[in-house]
């Protein structure tokens, strides 16, 4: 009472000077119900977004919670605010929720909406109401229905505009538009939607919008393309069900496909992406000249047999599940990274791999892959991360909140979780040489599963009931082994994820972005670029025994795999539909590799014989840069993004380029040491009594797996006359090979 | 549920990484007193605006430049800048206290020069934090963010936040080719190494240009910067045509986004490399014998004079670490850890080894950028992870204390001669404005002109703001 007094007083000395009426255009007239309609309005005007009252720690001192997931907060933030100026039921429109987005006094987040529009008559009628809060007996928001619907939309140019249209049905059956108070976010920038959903073409593309109301969200996928007059389909023939569905989708987007490369580019792609090394300068000289028919389909499966095709993958798989010294130890590194290597070579069906990995228990040397549960020793962490490897799902954010794009909720997180919360390890000695660090374990170790051992919900401190993600009832029985619950739901069909997120990896790992990106982002407003590939390929996988190879040989010898990364027509403008390849850096380890191989010695990793190939490396750091410097290739292999293995996410092994790495290269000791080292393959070179045509021509087969050009040739020559002799003209030339974005690059 | 169960609930929050996500802090606004509006003559609206003012999106650029002091294993604030010669002798501890320049705020008697310059000092005494171990607590000085958990040995990983000077470099980069954030002399491991020194997940690129060289040496200089013997700059440069050669006979260059990025890395590594600017700027050999001296002929003396030369060449953010590890047991080497392990003892060592070289080296860098001009828009800030026990340990030494401990700040837009927060009457706890480093990163940041409230993305693409704290506003000058 004191302070509504205090606050007509403020009000009478600052004076009004407010418009006077406002129309009523829009807004019902019936009762506002709080839970649905001014829950609408904070999250059409944005109140409770991240970056503004949703943030964790509010915004100049008013709370919302995040994208509106907990209305009796919200209720509680609005009227009990301090001193209750947030909201005046005696003259509403002095209430500081609408004189704020409404800009009529200073506000930091700017014009959220005018006096008038539905949004503030909304508001200003749930006031002049009497503000009541959210009633338990109100109807629920069932679905949403949203044209269009899931379908890609192609607009053809001069089309450039799209409208959305929102209708909410509730439980009570009632079904209203809600076009005007539906967010929407464009994902990206070849787009813009107005508040009332219509969506404007920017640039020729194809993008996502987000469409969100009270809590549902469901993605509008269009794509506005030119007219392209005269347009015909120059691409290659659809050899299999993938060139139909990337071929098919770029023909309705009027685009055309570069070219199938040539041999030299399949050549290098196919030996890098499958066995993680470059093609030495007789495989690059004779697959060349090799008769042509099918010869690719040949390489890939050669490829496919060799023992490189086992080290490089394994090296992938090792990134994921987590095979580093400090908590497995060097002993169960090297086990572990055996039992991957042996299983891919050996051809294990991958959801035979994922059910090992997820049941295995007992000891940590004898049975290898229980280094899974060793490796993720708290119990968030094995669920987080599970869902991540396995389903490529990511579930951080709804350990502390509802998913904001998702429909996980912290019920479903913890739900989750509590499947692991039975793990236990047997901890026979720990050798560890620092006895402070908790984090490092050195010795065999048991993993077991207890009888007993329920997760307590942090937020009630209640017992939780474990569920599998998504699933509202029907846990593991009292007599169930959790684990084997979990891993029967993975591995079985009846699990949404699975199949789809391993067919996307593999295709992240062949393609260069998953077909959904991120790769471990499935999510419903994360929407495949070519759903119906993606269902093909998952029903591949599981139909042909979950073999990974079977689904290498189908993307690798489609044409879309076989496309040249040169652009032709507009094609070079679209990042995404594979309509070209995109070149990428080489992986750490395949350039440290290729560099070896190249230049003909081998660096030396810490704690490995010389001669270890840096994809072969089990771990991270098998000692420790405190109890011995690393080498100069450890350095390099850190610094050009192999990754820590402390997160089980394909981000850690960061692919970007920075200026440090052009410094490694340009002036950093491990290229320079490998080029000087007086036993190198460019001392037998310069000694082998071959002319400076052959050396230059066999410098460019082994580092580019082509001959020279001409004018390559002549410009080389110069190299030899001006250097100081054979030797220091090789050591340029090959400073020169290596340092081309031909070899840096995967195109 | 009623209101109160459900405001305990929210308030406690969760465990981890975001665990205090659903707390409502205290805000600035609730502690506006409404019955104190009438006696300020400030009507609502006008009031409103104010703080609106405050929170404005891009805050004034005040500090250019910063130069943070870490002060690794942990300086005690009771043996330095917030002495407690009322209390019984087994806290106040030998060292007398000093008159400084500054009425009210006197130092140890070890820092006889610092007393002189307390008037360009912003003094934090009400510091505070719950982390007992060094790598936690260093973690947390040197992002701002609490650590998930107090670990001895917390492992870095990209799930931790930034260095400040990443995040300067990533949200308010150079535009030179000068990098934005420098660190040296060491990398700071306690058993291993500490987070919080590198960019995490903003990525390798926003990586301190770090030097491992002491630039105290003769032969300082970086290696970056320095071709292998053996490789002229001619010979490169014969390199580089070949390689241009190269590269225009694939057309990479025309087409391809990556292929553009890494060119454009070479071109600007050559050019550092050439550069005259930037070998000047690291050039520490140019300074004269007498400035060199000034600063003390030790490599954490010589890393002060390296911050004064880049800064002044630019940089925005340069971090010196005291000494590569938390030491406190020998008085040639080492940090700020005196427990008086192993039979030593902490209050000869700090007379000899960390009072001393204090004195030495932080005036002088004080006065130097003064008189070039540059402190006005360089912040100075020297702090270490926590300080010590108010009470003298049995080994006649002082250990951990998060709960309350001091930071100094200078320059770059602060209040000189100025004491923000108290501790109590021991030194164990802040008696009023406690200051979280949450709090003291955000204010850092407000002084360069960025908003707090930032956000940058992690490795799950979640929006995290760069500090969650509020700007400690009274220490703005």
């Amino acid at each position: 009472m004191r302070s509504q007094f205090l606050f007509l007083f403020i009000g009478v000395v600052w004076g009004w000077s407010q418009p006077g009426g406002v129309s009523l255009r829009g807004a019902e007239a019936g009762p506002v119900d709080f839970s649905s309609d001014v829950m609408s309005v904070l999250s059409k005007a944005g109140c409770n977004q991240g970056t503004c009252h949703g943030n964790r720690s509010g915004k100049g001192g008013f709370k919302l919670s995040l994208r509106g997931q907990d209305p009796a907060f919200d209720y509680l933030a609005l009227t009990r605010g301090p001193r209750g100026r947030r909201i005046d039921r005696v003259i509403p429109e002095k209430s500081l929720i609408l004189l704020k987005p409404a800009a009529e006094v200073p506000h930091e987040g700017g014009r959220r909406f005018r006096a008038g529009d539905v949004s503030f008559e909304i508001l200003r009628n749930w006031i002049r109401s009497g503000a009541p809060g959210p009633d338990s007996n109100s109807a629920k928001l069932e679905r949403l229905e949203v044209s269009p619907g899931k379908k890609l939309e192609i607009l053809v140019d001069p089309a450039a505009e799209l409208q959305v249209r929102v209708h909410a049905v509730f439980s009570d059956g009632a079904r209203r538009d809600v076009s005007e108070l539906a967010v929407y976010e464009p994902v990206g920038d070849t787009v813009e939607v107005s508040s009332r959903g219509l969506i404007r073409r920017s640039s020729f593309g194809e993008s996502t919008v987000l469409v969100r109301y009270l809590g549902r969200q469901q993605p509008v996928r269009v794509a506005f393309v030119p007219a392209g007059k005269g347009y015909e389909w120059r691409g290659p023939l659809e050899k299999n069900f993938i060139d139909q569905a990337i071929f098919g989708k770029l023909r309705r987007l009027r685009l055309n496909s570069s070219v199938i490369c040539d041999d030299t580019v399949f050549l290098r792609r196919a030996t890098l992406d499958l066995a993680g090394r470059l093609p030495t300068s007789d495989e690059a000289r004779s697959f060349i000249e090799a008769e042509r028919p099918g010869k690719r389909e040949r390489k890939i499966d050669e490829l496919l047999a060799t023992a490189g095709f086992a080290d490089f993958w394994a090296l992938k798989w090792g990134d994921l599940l987590r095979n580093e010294e400090k908590v497995l130890d060097r002993k169960g590194v090297q086990v572990f990274q055996r039992w991957i290597r042996e299983s891919i070579a050996s051809g294990k069906p991958l959801d035979s791999f994922a059910r090992e990995l997820l049941t295995a228990r007992g000891s940590t040397y004898r049975n290898p892959p229980a280094n899974y549960l060793r490796a993720n020793r708290d119990v968030l962490q094995r669920a987080e991360n599970t869902a991540q490897v396995f389903l490529g799902v990511r579930l951080a954010c709804a350990k502390c909140h509802n998913h904001p794009f998702e429909r996980w909720t912290q019920d479903d997180y913890y739900g989750w979780a509590a499947l692991f919360s039975r793990v236990r390890y047997k901890v026979f000695e720990n050798k560890r040489r620092d006895g402070l660090d908790k984090n490092a374990f050195v010795g065999e170790q048991v993993v077991w599963v207890a009888r007993e051992g329920e997760l307590k919900d942090p937020r009630d401190g209640k017992r939780v009931a474990p569920l599998l993600l998504g699933a509202a009832t029907g846990g593991p029985g009292e007599e169930d082994d959790p684990l084997e619950f979990l891993a029967d739901w993975v591995t079985s069909r009846e699990n949404p994820f699975f199949s789809r997120s391993l067919v996307n990896r593999i295709w992240f790992n062949l393609m260069g972005r998953g077909l959904v990106d991120p790769v471990d982002d499935f999510r419903a407003t994360n929407p495949p670029s070519h759903p119906e590939l993606l269902e093909r390929l998952a029903r591949e996988l599981e139909e042909g025994g979950f073999k990974l190879r079977k689904v290498i040989r189908l993307i690798m010898n489609s044409n879309a795999y076989q496309l040249s990364s040169v652009p032709v027509d507009s094609n070079g403008k679209v990042e995404a539909g594979f309509a070209r390849v995109l070149p990428r850096r080489l992986d750490a380890e395949q350039l440290v590799d290729g560099l070896a191989q190249v230049i003909g010695v081998s660096p030396s990793f810490n704690g490995y014989p010389r001669g270890i190939r840096a994809v072969q490396i089990p771990g991270t750091n098998a000692i420790l840069p405190r109890y011995k410097k690393p080498s100069s290739a450890d350095v390099f292999l850190k610094l050009f993004g192999k990754p820590d293995r402390m997160l089980t996410c394909e981000c850690e092994r960061m692919s970007q380029t920075h200026l440090a790495q052009a410094f490694h290269l340009v002036s950093g000791p491990m290229l320079h040491d490998m080029i000087s080292s007086g036993d190198n393959r460019l001392g037998v070179l310069a000694d082998s009594g071959l002319g400076e045509v052959e050396l230059i021509s066999e410098l460019y087969w082994s580092a580019l797996g082509r001959p020279p050009s001409e004018i390559e040739t002549a410009s080389a020559r110069r190299l030899f006359s001006s250097a100081g002799g054979v030797r220091a003209a090789l050591e340029d030339l090959v400073w020169a090979l290596v340092n081309s974005k031909e070899f840096l690059l995967r195109r | 549920m009623n209101r109160k169960d459900r405001e305990r609930l929210l308030l406690r929050g969760i465990p981890g990484a975001c665990g205090d996500f659903e707390t409502t802090g205290i805000s600035r606004r609730s502690l506006l007193s409404v019955g104190g509006l009438g006696m300020l003559g400030l009507t609502l609206p006008g009031l409103l605006r104010a703080e609106e003012t405050a929170a404005s999106a891009s805050p004034p650029v005040k500090a250019k430049s910063v130069i943070f002091l870490f002060q690794f294993g942990g300086p005690s604030h009771i043996d330095t800048f917030d002495m407690k010669p009322g209390a019984p002798a087994e806290i106040r501890g030998p060292h007398k206290p000093i008159k400084s320049v500054v009425p009210g705020l006197p130092v140890s008697e070890h820092l006889p020069r610092m007393a002189k310059q307390m008037d360009r000092i912003c003094l934090v005494r009400s510091m505070h934090h719950t982390m007992k171990n060094h790598n936690s607590a260093a973690y947390y000085a040197l992002t701002g963010h609490a650590p998930p958990r107090d670990d001895q040995r917390l492992r870095d990983s990209l799930s931790l936040y930034p260095a400040y000077g990443s995040v300067v470099d990533k949200v308010a980069p150079l535009k030179s080719e000068l990098p934005t954030f420098v660190s040296y002399p060491h990398v700071i491991s306690d058993g291993s190494v500490t987070p919080g020194q590198r960019a995490s997940f903003l990525g390798k690129a926003h990586d301190p240009f770090f030097i491992a060289e002491d630039p105290n040496s003769k032969n300082f200089k970086l290696p970056e910067l320095s071709l292998p013997a053996g490789l002229s700059f001619e010979r490169l440069q014969r390199r580089r045509e070949m390689q241009k050669l190269i590269d225009s006979q694939s057309r990479l260059l025309e087409y391809s986004a990556s292929a553009k990025g890494l060119d454009d890395y070479y071109k600007k590594a050559l050019s550092m490399l050439s550069s005259t600017r930037v070998r000047d700027a690291f050039d520490i050999s140019r300074e004269t014998e007498a400035v060199r001296e000034r600063y003390g002929r030790h490599t954490y003396g010589q890393g002060c004079l390296l911050a004064r030369r880049l800064v002044e060449a630019g940089v925005r953010f340069v971090t010196v670490y005291f000494d590569a590890t938390i030491g406190g047991r020998s008085t040639t080497s080492g940090g700020w850890d005196t427990h008086g392990f192993d039979n030593t003892r902490m209050f000869p060592i700090i007379e000899k080894r960390h009072l001393p070289i204090t004195e030495q080296t932080l005036p002088t860098l004080l006065d130097d950028l003064d008189d070039r001009g540059l402190l006005d828009d360089t912040l100075v800030v020297w702090m270490g992870e926590f300080g010590r026990t108010p009470k003298i340990n049995a080994n006649k030494s002082r250990d951990h204390w998060p709960q309350c401990y001091s930071a100094l700040l200078a320059g770059g837009g602060v209040k000189g001669g100025y004491v923000h927060g108290a501790s109590d009457s021991t030194g164990a706890y802040p008696s009023r404005d406690p200051v979280r480093p949450d709090d003291l990163a955000a204010t850092v940041f407000q002084l360069m002109g960025i908003d707090p409230a930032t956000e940058v993305y992690d490795t799950q693409d979640r929006p995290l703001v760069i500090a969650e704290g509020e700007a400690v506003t009274e220490l703005i000058a």
